[in-house]
């Protein structure tokens, strides 16, 4: 009976079926465990992706989209980078300059939605083109040809290739695999699970999600809810780009470029709902791993990148579908209960 | 003449509710029928029966002498039936003459005949006596004209059968005597009429024979209308149970500040001279039918559609309420909305987050995190005080029956503590027990000092539970009345207020 | 003062036609008259014929209150395979065309098919296919540039009617049997009632979900022409053909009138739409600015069309309601 309860968490099955997956295409080839290779770049995506799929899940949480998470991610990385090349900012400083970023176009996409009562949808798109747009433009006017900042502040390739094993307690240091990239992670995953499990914001962002005229006329400020859920996203897109520059080792347009879908599939495997109101923070994080297990798995199996499309896309229709046929099998249910 | 449509013990059940039990009616050709009944009486179930939307779950329909059971709205069409819905049903982007004949356009070698279109909605609208551009499109349209392309694509299909339900809940005093008009032709051609009106003067001017319903159940059935008077038909739909009820008269103090008072009010909406005031402890009734600008105007008071001229003072002062947070939070005014499943509940959230959504800011610990223990504590405490149930708080809002969704809406204005709440059509959809323990909880929570507005359509629930009756009509205050709560009397001025403008 | 009906639901394709001209004759006149030259008007007519067709495509799922985010990999797919059966199979032209036409069809009849079945949106679902196809597309044509086809058809994509080229003409004949389809036939109706309001459409006997299948299915066919058209105006067809469709596809129909909720085609609008975008393409190309100023500008006035329609439809909902209390 408990095994069964167990066993019906989207979450459990989830992580099972990662270390299946795991395990399977490390016994297919032996090179899938090589730790420098395949398990810490594996573990630094992950992190990076999870970041970004958090902020896709900040704005899933109240019924929204944000096509333009890759595109804000992209302005983050750009601020912070100009901000090194041009003015010379520590690497902290730039960071933060660089989420203020973020979370600046996250407050405007959130502003517009809520002024012009447009589907967040099709602003976040138009956001996307317009920040593609701007993006390249500004890296192209300032660099010319190289297209990119390559002023790299002290520290920055701390992120980019340390691991647990170069922290070390009392002579006791961690193992290799555990990058260091997946710190700043494990913050965003808590600061966001405990935020919407356990606070009031996360309650308010939650109920204008399942309902938003109930949450209207039960005195929610609705309009504020969704601009938080967009400062949100764009903060979170913010750091997801600032880790995607530092993993990637220098400030160009293509940073964000191939996130869209993996923002969405982290996020949509765990469990959240598209429809708003239910959101599975840590589901996030263990879809995406296994939708970068698949990828590595594959890739490792020598197959190459348009074969891992495929089996990303089918992945998520088939996510979307078994959540459909689960829910046609509880409405059945309860029409036999009755 | 012959039987056009046969009803015959017609039963469905709702989740929580059986909207009808065993019916019966029996529709002749070459009369105008009326089925009447309070709302939540199951008058639009049947309709919806009738008309394919729903499937009866035991009893038979007979169309023309033949057993039918229609699956969707087509086939009903097929069999020769035609309805007026009450909500509007019409593509807003189309033009006049395409949503008339939308059910079945002309067609020529498979393609649209616009010529034949074009004469088909003409000749709907002339018999109709009304002049309007067929190239209009609909969503230009006012909402009586909208009305009248409702009823023009009625008639166009040329049915045997056609159900009319409140279909002069949004025109005009003369586009309905033409529509009057239009009836008696058809009865004259021999065609059916289901018509279906809560205004009772109208339905004693048109109709023959009539079906009254009350909770489900057909207590008068296809007799001749001439036979009954009119309050011998209210006390049927309201039942004698219920008008009969001792009904104690409570004291209000109104010489107390009242703690809302409107002064000639008028909203963007189209409300004028609104004035009234609501005294500590009233039940203040708010009597109209469907369309009268009830529930606009508590909402205008809330913030959701712009105030054009006048005060609203609460306490004594003028104030300005921008929206139901201020509203909420600084007056301490609380709205149960009529549509709960859309507005006044999260079906996926537990009772427990249904009930602290007002209160959130109030169970509160350290960092702005929701104290757990609280918010079980106060949600139990409503659950037990309004006899919700439920299997635990955690259960999901969506598996209640109506009656305790309704309830649980209800308990997120006690557990804030507000001192004026407005109730809007709080019994629709439940049945009589429920009903029942509701007039007692509002009298109840009155005695202990709340100050209510009940927004109502159904009259005895007016008379049983609200110290004063206002009595609305398109948008304006057209009575004012102390509640003597003998109800044949007080129905009696309640029409009277409504048809004497 | 009130127009006559005719105009008032057509003033946003009249205000785009007044803002093609004047953009045009702008062109002749900063370009001396070059603009006006037979090879660059011909350049403008030919790149117009897939932002029309395209727009149209997307178009057709607007309608349905939905959007399809595959068109480019769709196209890109359709392309691939065309190119790929002529070069290396040797399929005649014609087989060949039918051949890419029937795949993007059918591409999406299945994204239409699964939006029925899982009852999602088609957002959802085409984002899925779209990066499936993606994968297809990269299979098919790896990094090369197929151009070993017979060279008739991109000598076709030159040849012209009267200055009009016939790539130009298919688009222009293709936008006017959507106009039938959507104007005199049952079906193109009936999936614009479902679009308008799916409740009044179903009582009406119309089944939504058949309408939400064609749609998307008319919309692949659509993108089936596109490619046919891409094809023959290109040299060559290499991995990065569609990348760039996305939003060409949603610039048009939206600054053409077409609603994001649904109910409303505008196919004039759309062609005239995107013939602005065009004019705004050479504009940047003659003042030697980066290409990037025109995804910016485009998604600026992409964004704020629809701000501004909204606003219009909220106008109009205020003044509907307020007529209800009018006696």
């Amino acid at each position: 009976m408990k095994l069964k309860k167990i066993l019906n968490d989207q979450r459990v099955v989830l992580t099972l079926l990662t270390i299946g997956l795991f395990i399977f295409f490390g016994l297919r080839n032996s090179a899938f465990f090589n730790v420098d290779f395949v398990i810490y770049p594996l573990l630094r995506d992950g992190a990076t992706l999870t970041v970004i799929g958090l902020a896709q899940l900040c704005v899933l949480s109240i019924g929204h989209l944000n096509l333009a998470v890759g595109r804000m991610a992209a302005v983050s990385a750009l601020v912070a980078g100009a901000s090194y090349q041009y003015w010379g900012l520590t690497l902290v400083q730039g960071a933060i300059l660089g989420v203020l970023a973020g979370a600046l176009l996250g407050a405007i996409t959130g502003w517009i939605i809520v002024k012009s009562q447009v589907n967040a949808f099709i602003v976040t798109l138009a956001m996307d083109f317009a920040l593609l747009g701007l993006v390249t433009f500004i890296y192209v006017t300032f660099t010319g040809a190289t297209a990119a900042f390559t002023t790299k502040p002290a520290g920055m390739d701390y992120w980019r290739s340390k691991s647990l094993k170069d922290f070390c307690v009392a002579g006791i240091c961690g193992p290799k695999s555990i990058p260091m990239m997946l710190l700043p992670a494990i913050i965003c995953l808590i600061l966001v699970s405990f935020m919407f499990s356990r606070t009031r914001l996360g309650r308010e962002l939650l109920s204008t999600g399942s309902n938003l005229r109930a949450a209207k006329l039960s005195g929610i400020p609705v309009e504020n809810r969704v601009m938080t859920a967009h400062i949100f996203s764009g903060t979170l897109a913010g750091i997801g780009g600032l880790m995607l520059a530092y993993a990637n080792g220098s400030f160009t347009a293509a940073i964000g470029s191939q996130v869209m879908l993996p923002s969405f599939l982290g996020p949509v495997l765990g469990g959240t709902l598209l429809a708003g109101g239910a959101v599975a923070v840590l589901g996030t994080f263990i879809g995406t791993m296994m939708t970068l297990v698949i990828r590595q798995g594959l890739s490792v199996q020598g197959i190459g990148l348009e074969t891992l499309n495929i089996a990303l896309g089918l992945v998520l229709l088939l996510a979307l579908s078994v959540g459909q046929i689960q829910k046609m099998f509880t409405s059945i249910k309860l029409r036999g209960k009755k | 003449m012959s039987a056009e449509l046969l009803i015959n013990k017609v039963s469905k059940e709702f989740p929580g509710v059986l909207a009808l039990n065993e019916v019966n009616l029996t529709l002749t050709g070459g009369t105008v029928h009326a089925l009447l009944g309070e709302n939540g009486a199951g008058k639009s179930t049947l309709i919806k029966i009738i008309t394919g939307i729903y499937l009866a779950d035991s009893g038979s329909l007979k169309v023309s002498g033949q057993e039918k059971r229609f699956h969707n709205p087509i086939e009903s069409t097929h069999a020769g039936i035609a309805v007026v819905h009450q909500e509007r049903n019409l593509i807003p982007e189309f033009s006049v003459e395409e949503n008339i004949t939308l059910h079945n356009p002309p067609l020529k070698l498979g393609i649209i005949n616009r010529k034949e279109r074009t004469r088909l909605a003409k000749q709907a609208l002339e018999t109709l006596g009304f002049e309007i551009d067929l190239n209009e499109r609909v969503k230009n349209l006012s909402v009586a004209q909208m009305q009248l392309v409702e009823i023009a694509k009625a008639l166009v299909t040329n049915a045997k059968i056609i159900l009319l339900d409140e279909p002069t809940a949004s025109i005009t005093g003369s586009e309905t005597s033409k529509l009057f008009d239009v009836i008696k032709r058809l009865k004259s051609q021999g065609t059916a009429i289901l018509f279906v009106s809560h205004k009772l003067e109208e339905v004693y001017e048109i109709c023959d024979t009539v079906t009254v319903l009350r909770d489900g159940v057909s207590v008068l059935e296809s007799k001749s209308l001439a036979d009954y008077k009119q309050g011998e038909i209210v006390d049927l739909m309201v039942g004698r149970h219920l008008a009969e009820r001792k009904n104690i008269i409570r004291k209000v103090d109104r010489k107390a500040t009242p703690v809302i008072e409107l002064k000639n009010l008028q909203t963007s909406l189209g409300h004028r001279n609104i004035s009234l005031s609501l005294y500590p402890g009233e039940v203040l009734g708010m009597y109209g039918l469907v369309g009268a600008g009830r529930s606009e105007l508590a909402r205008s008071i809330l913030g959701l559609h712009a105030i054009t001229g006048g005060e609203i003072l609460v306490n004594g002062s003028v104030v300005k309420i921008r929206n139901f947070t201020e509203a909420l939070h600084n007056y301490r005014i609380g709205y149960v909305t009529e549509n709960r499943k859309e507005e006044g509940l999260f079906l996926d959230f537990p009772v427990r987050k249904n009930i602290s959504v007002t209160i959130l800011a109030k169970i509160l610990q350290r960092l702005s995190v929701i104290n757990p223990k609280k918010e079980d504590d106060i949600a139990t405490k409503y659950v037990d005080r309004l006899g919700i149930k439920v299997v635990d708080n955690n259960q999901l809002a969506l598996t209640l029956s109506g009656g305790n969704q309704q309830k649980v809406s209800v308990s997120k204005w006690l557990a804030a503590e507000t001192k004026i709440l407005i109730i809007d059509e709080p019994t629709v959809g439940v049945d009589v027990r429920t009903k029942a323990s509701f007039h007692e909880l509002i009298t109840e929570l009155a005695n202990e000092g709340l100050s209510i507005i009940l927004i109502s359509s159904d009259l005895a629930e007016m008379v049983a539970v609200a110290d004063r009756i206002l009595v609305m009509r398109r948008y304006e205050i057209v009575g004012d009345l102390d509640n003597s709560k003998d109800y044949q009397n007080m129905s009696r001025s309640i029409m009277n207020s409504i048809q004497a403008v | 003062m009130k127009l006559p009906v005719f105009f008032r639901n057509r003033m946003t394709e009249f205000s785009l036609s007044v803002i093609f001209i004047i953009g045009f004759l702008a062109l002749v006149a900063t370009s001396n008259g070059v603009f006006l030259s037979r090879a660059s008007l011909q350049g403008f007519l030919t790149y117009l014929a897939v932002p029309i067709t395209i727009g149209l495509a997307q178009m057709v799922v607007l309608c349905i209150g939905q959007m399809n985010l595959a068109v480019g990999t769709m196209g890109g797919v359709s392309c691939a395979i065309m190119a790929v059966l002529m070069a290396d199979h040797n399929l005649p032209i014609w087989l060949a065309i039918f051949i890419g036409l029937f795949s993007a069809t059918a591409i999406g009849a299945i994204n239409g098919a699964l939006v029925v079945l899982t009852q999602l949106n088609g957002f959802i679902i085409t984002l899925g296919t779209y990066t499936i196809l993606l994968g297809f597309q990269y299979r098919l044509v790896k990094t090369f540039t197929i151009d070993k086809y017979p060279s008739s058809l991109p000598e076709f994509g030159k040849r012209n009617f009267v200055g009009f080229p016939y790539i130009l003409v298919i688009a222009l004949l293709t936008a006017i049997a959507l106009s039938l389809f959507f104007s005199r036939t049952i079906m193109g109706r009936r999936i614009l009632a479902t679009g308008g309001n799916p409740i009044a459409a179903r009582l009406s006997g119309v089944s939504n979900n058949k309408s939400i299948f064609i749609a998307h299915t008319l919309s692949g066919l659509l993108i089936g022409v596109a490619s046919v058209i891409t094809i023959s105006s290109l040299p060559g067809i290499n991995r990065s053909i569609g990348g760039d469709w996305l939003l060409a596809s949603f610039a048009a129909p939206i600054i053409g009138g077409v609603l994001m909720s649904g109910g409303t085609i505008a196919i004039y609008g759309t062609v005239i739409a995107a013939g602005v975008v065009r004019l705004v393409d050479i504009a940047r190309a003659q003042y030697s600015l980066d290409p990037s100023i025109v995804s910016l500008s485009v998604g600026v006035v992409t964004l704020s069309t629809v701000a501004l329609s909204e606003w219009r439809r909220r106008r109009t909902e205020r003044q509907n309601e307020g007529i209800k209390g009018s006696p």
